[in-house]
């Protein structure tokens, strides 16, 4: 199992600085996702990973070997791409035989491979199709097999459930699962898509405008973010401005309990972005934002102490698992998600009181300067309800 | 998300130092080889242009003893052959390129746009007198041309112009067709035009750039034809490549020279032009305006 | 009538091919079915039944071989070397960063200049008096035209290669370019990271991506060096010449009995072609199993 180091990798085209200063270190035989939205370095990372780019700075580690200089082709890591590129010109068997071929194996043991392959993804009996005569999702499957029947030390996957139906979704993802625990490869997913890293991923390390912003486990994303532009990434839309002193935050909604939330640096400053306390243990103080994920909060049914707010219903939408609804709470918009019938009823202009549980509400800093305020939201009564481009 | 970082160009292997620059880097080797290669390809015109400028141009001299335009002035001379090949040559290539036009937009659309049983034979049909050699197409037309009173004159000559030239055309419109969007069209009679407003202010809109430029190389693939001319004209119709023909044999290669470039120019400035107008891209099908 | 009209799609499709398949059917293959009947003397100004007598000519005469002989040399050498030198111009100019529109812009300066004038440029470049021969002569490498090797009118045909080469190099060159751009380098990046090296990058991806385009356009170039008529005449040998010169001479001759023998001879060059088309369309359908052929054509 070989593990992977970045020490201050950095790229730049030009004068874009596609990749700035990435620090990241990926544990032997496990999943990584690099997430972030488009233009954000991720697939750049992915490249300088795999050897097809050469890094403007920094160092790439496989194991102790350090293989910055090493060239794509000969360095172990192999890269599955977003669009297949499968040879055309080769059927799907010559297609995953074609690194073999690359490497001098006789003809017999290199078809044999690849059949196994083929059939390990689940296409025992396509090797004679042409990649033209696949479907998108069959496709996806033999570039896998192209890459799994070499063995890396490294797969890199470039967003590989981005192409694929709903339906397909969820068995590649079950497919590339499997496999990571059958070799114990270690794996590297790009994708823009928080659930897809979610699913996938033990680790995401989530980039924005070509920098680490946060690392760490997937529930941290949900549960702690380090900062309301993760959290927004992640779907919480309910940001309420407050100021904290202590462990009591001062809302619009009131004076609310929040014994914990981020410290108050600057996440990206550092490769150490995962969120948590302070440095001395104790929760930020000054302006912060109060975040409370929609579905975490609750439509009061007179039998919970914890705090409670009255507003009026904006307008509900029912969305199939769930019904949605927008309420205004003293000019402060916030959206709800039941999935229950306890909204069937909030038509717009009722009034509904909900229950905001201590758990559920998390403080992260609030900065007033103009570079946060691009990357913050504005307060929330004006953008509640707008929901981060995937 | 696709690709929205910069493609990478191949870097070269192994990796020595870490890169700046973007798409912009070219290695040495290979600006200095793109140098040599096109300095191949256009130092034929060297020497014509040397010799086109020089009074007396003798061997052993690289560059003429004297300079002169006497070329120039016999070949630009206001009575000259010259003006009247061109005059020749241009009514010849514009006839030839409009009435391939004209026939080449319906079966062009048709071809482009249609599947329809014996389609690929029509276009084996269209492929093959283009590249069947000129020299059998004149030898063959000939007498039916001398019959009919059609060989020797300028008519004849734009007839047998349009067997290399129309299923080019033809051909070359059923690509720009094909990748037009048509369905444009449809589009437009759903917001209400008739079929002949959608007819204007669509399609023809879609496919104007195309269709110039077919007919552009129409209008290049007549304008350099010399053994069909030269068959059927029987010497009567003096376009420019006759003429140049003539000269050359005549031995005075000041005036070769120029008459040859004079004749060049107008083929390179088109091509230039729409290089300019389509981007480098749409030119690939030069090659085949010979 | 409208509605008929409208109901019968295939009618349309026809009546709009018709003018241009009139066309070429009436000339183009009034002209081949002309010079068929006539190499075998019927419809021909002389009296007589048919007969095979100009073919029997021509396959007696050894002149006939050794320009066939000549021809196909001439047209095979030309072919294969402007495949070589066009991919690898092409090969050349995709590794351009700055300055490559402009490069590719002058690559193919030379596509639309008619070949009378290609001509008459070789022969001012490496005729015994040209500027070649000049430059070895001013740097004292030899003292008299005549001391230049001959390569032009030579049995080599050399400088009529040599023009075919400046004016194909560059046809195969941007037949490359385009297939090349429009694939990027995606698939190159793929069979990096499965560990292709360089050369087997070249030989396992880039040469099987050109390979049915480019062999298309090689077809249109061996049509054309085979038949071309003006530039062996003022460029090549006289004795053996090509075929294209060899019908033309015989078919000018004042012994009008010459003519159905020029008839045989440009019947020759049609079926020569007409064959190599074939054969390179079934190849490049192979080559690319069915999918459409995206190929320019030439004249």
């Amino acid at each position: 199992m070989t593990d992977i180091h970045l020490d201050g990798l950095t790229r730049r085209f030009g004068d874009v600085l596609a990749l700035d200063d990435l620090h990241l270190d990926v544990a032997g035989g496990s999943i990584t996702a690099l997430l972030g939205p488009s233009g954000c370095g991720k697939t750049t990372a992915l490249k300088l990973l795999a050897g097809l780019l050469r890094p403007t700075a920094g160092r790439v580690r496989f194991g102790d070997r350090d293989v910055t200089e090493v060239a794509a082709e000969r360095r172990g890591a192999v890269m599955v791409f977003q669009d297949h590129r499968l040879f055309p010109y080769l059927s799907a068997g010559d297609n995953v035989a074609f690194g073999l071929r690359m490497r001098g194996v006789a003809r017999r043991e290199r078809r044999r491979s690849a059949a196994a392959a083929l059939e390990r993804v689940g296409l025992d009996g396509l090797a004679g199709r042409r990649p033209g005569e696949l479907s998108s999702g069959q496709r996806q499957r033999v570039a896998l097999a192209r890459a799994l029947v070499l063995e890396p030390e490294v797969l890199l996957l470039d967003e590989p459930l981005a192409n694929l139906d709903a339906h397909l979704r969820a068995g590649m993802r079950e497919l590339i699962l499997d496999l990571q625990r059958d070799r114990e490869l270690t794996l590297v997913v790009v994708t823009h898509d928080q659930e897809e890293a979610v699913v996938l991923a033990e680790d995401i390390a989530l980039l924005f405008d070509g920098r680490l912003h946060q690392h760490g486990a997937p529930r941290t994303f949900f549960e702690r973010p380090a900062t309301a532009r993760t959290a927004r990434f992640f779907g919480t839309t309910n940001l309420v401005p407050g100021h904290r002193s202590g462990t009591q935050v001062h809302t619009p909604l009131g004076e609310l309990h929040v014994p914990d939330g981020a410290p108050d640096s600057a996440p990206d400053s550092g490769p150490d972005g995962r969120s948590g306390r302070g440095p001395d243990g104790a929760p930020g103080g000054g302006a912060v934002w109060v975040l409370v994920r929609p579905e975490r909060l609750q439509v009061d049914r007179g039998d919970s102490d914890h705090p409670r707010v009255t507003g009026r219903v904006l307008h509900s939408t029912y969305l199939g698992t769930r019904t949605r609804a927008e309420v205004e709470v003293a000019g402060v918009r916030l959206t709800v998600d039941a999935s229950d019938d306890t909204l069937a009823d909030a038509g717009p202009g009722t009034s509904l009181t909900l229950v905001l549980p201590p758990s559920a509400l998390w403080t992260v800093p609030r900065e007033e300067d103009g570079r946060a305020a691009l990357s913050d939201p504005a307060p929330a009564a004006s953008v509640a309800g707008t929901v981060e481009p995937t | 998300m696709t690709r929205t970082e910069p493609a990478t160009t191949d870097a070269p292997r192994p990796a020595t130092q870490p890169t700046t620059g973007g798409a912009g880097a070219t290695p040495r080797p290979v600006a200095l080889a793109v140098v040599l290669l096109l300095g191949l390809l256009l130092l034929p015109f060297v020497p014509l242009v040397l010799a086109s400028f020089a009074q007396g141009y003798f061997y052993p001299q690289v560059l003429p003893e004297r300079w002169s335009l006497r070329a120039w002035q016999v070949v630009l001379e206001p009575d000259g052959a010259t003006w009247a090949a061109l005059r020749d040559t241009v009514t010849i290539a514009v006839s030839v390129a409009v009435l391939s036009l004209v026939m080449a937009v319906p079966a062009g659309r048709v071809l482009g746009t249609r599947r329809f049983r014996g389609r690929r034979v029509v276009e084996l049909a269209l492929l093959t007198p283009v590249l069947v050699p000129a020299i059998a197409v004149a030898i063959g037309l000939h007498v039916v041309f001398l019959r009919l009173g059609l060989a020797g004159g300028v008519p004849g000559v734009i007839l047998v112009h349009l067997v290399p030239a129309t299923p080019y055309v033809v051909l070359l419109t059923a690509g720009v067709f094909a990748n037009a969007e048509l369905e444009l069209e449809q589009q437009a009679r759903a917001l209400g035009a008739s079929w002949w407003q959608a007819q204007r202010h669509v399609t023809v809109r879609l496919v104007a750039p195309g269709l110039a430029v077919a007919g552009l190389f129409g209008f290049l693939v007549s304008w350099g034809q010399y053994v069909l001319t030269l068959v059927v004209g029987g010497g009567r119709v003096v376009t420019l490549p006759i003429l140049l023909f003539a000269t050359a044999s005549g031995g005075d290669t000041a005036i070769t020279a120029a008459t040859a470039l004079f004749h060049a120019l107008p083929a390179v400035v088109l091509l230039v032009l729409t290089s300019r107008i389509l981007g480098s891209g749409a030119l690939t099908t030069f090659g085949g305006a010979r | 009538m409208s509605a008929w009209w409208h109901r019968h799609e295939d009618v349309r499709t026809w009546v709009a091919l018709s003018p241009a398949l009139l066309l070429v059917g009436l000339l183009f293959g009034g002209a081949v079915v002309m010079a068929g009947l006539r190499s075998i003397g019927l419809l021909g100004i002389g009296e007589g039944g048919p007969s095979l007598a100009a073919y029997r000519q021509l396959v007696t005469d050894p002149g006939f071989a050794r320009s066939l002989g000549l021809t196909l040399y001439v047209a095979v050498v030309s072919t294969s070397l402007s495949v070589v030198l066009g991919i690898g111009a092409a090969l050349l100019l995709r590794r351009l960063g700055a300055g490559r529109r402009f490069a590719t812009t002058l690559f193919q300066l030379n596509l639309p200049v008619p070949h009378v004038i290609g001509a008459v440029a070789i022969l001012a470049l490496v005729g015994q008096s040209g500027l070649l021969s000049r430059l070895a002569a001013q740097t004292g490498l030899l003292d008299a035209p005549a001391a230049f090797p001959a390569i032009t009118f030579d049995p080599w045909a050399i400088a009529v290669i040599l023009q075919y080469l400046w004016k194909e190099v560059p046809f195969i060159g941007i037949v490359a370019l385009a297939i090349l751009s429009a694939s990027g380098d995606d698939l190159e990046e793929a069979a990096r990271t499965l560990g292709a090296s360089t050369w087997q990058r070249l030989r396992h991806v880039t040469l099987p991506l050109l390979l049915p385009g480019v062999l298309s356009a090689a077809v249109i170039v061996f049509a054309f060096t085979f038949g071309i008529f003006e530039v062996p005449l003022l460029l090549g040998p006289s004795s053996p010449t090509v075929l294209p010169v060899l019908a033309h001479r015989r078919y000018t001759d004042v012994d009008l009995a010459a003519r159905p023998e020029a008839m045989a001879i440009s019947v020759v060059i049609t079926l020569v072609v007409v064959v190599v088309v074939l054969l390179g369309a079934a190849g490049a359908r192979r080559a690319i199993r069915g999918d459409a052929a995206v190929t320019e054509v030439g004249s």
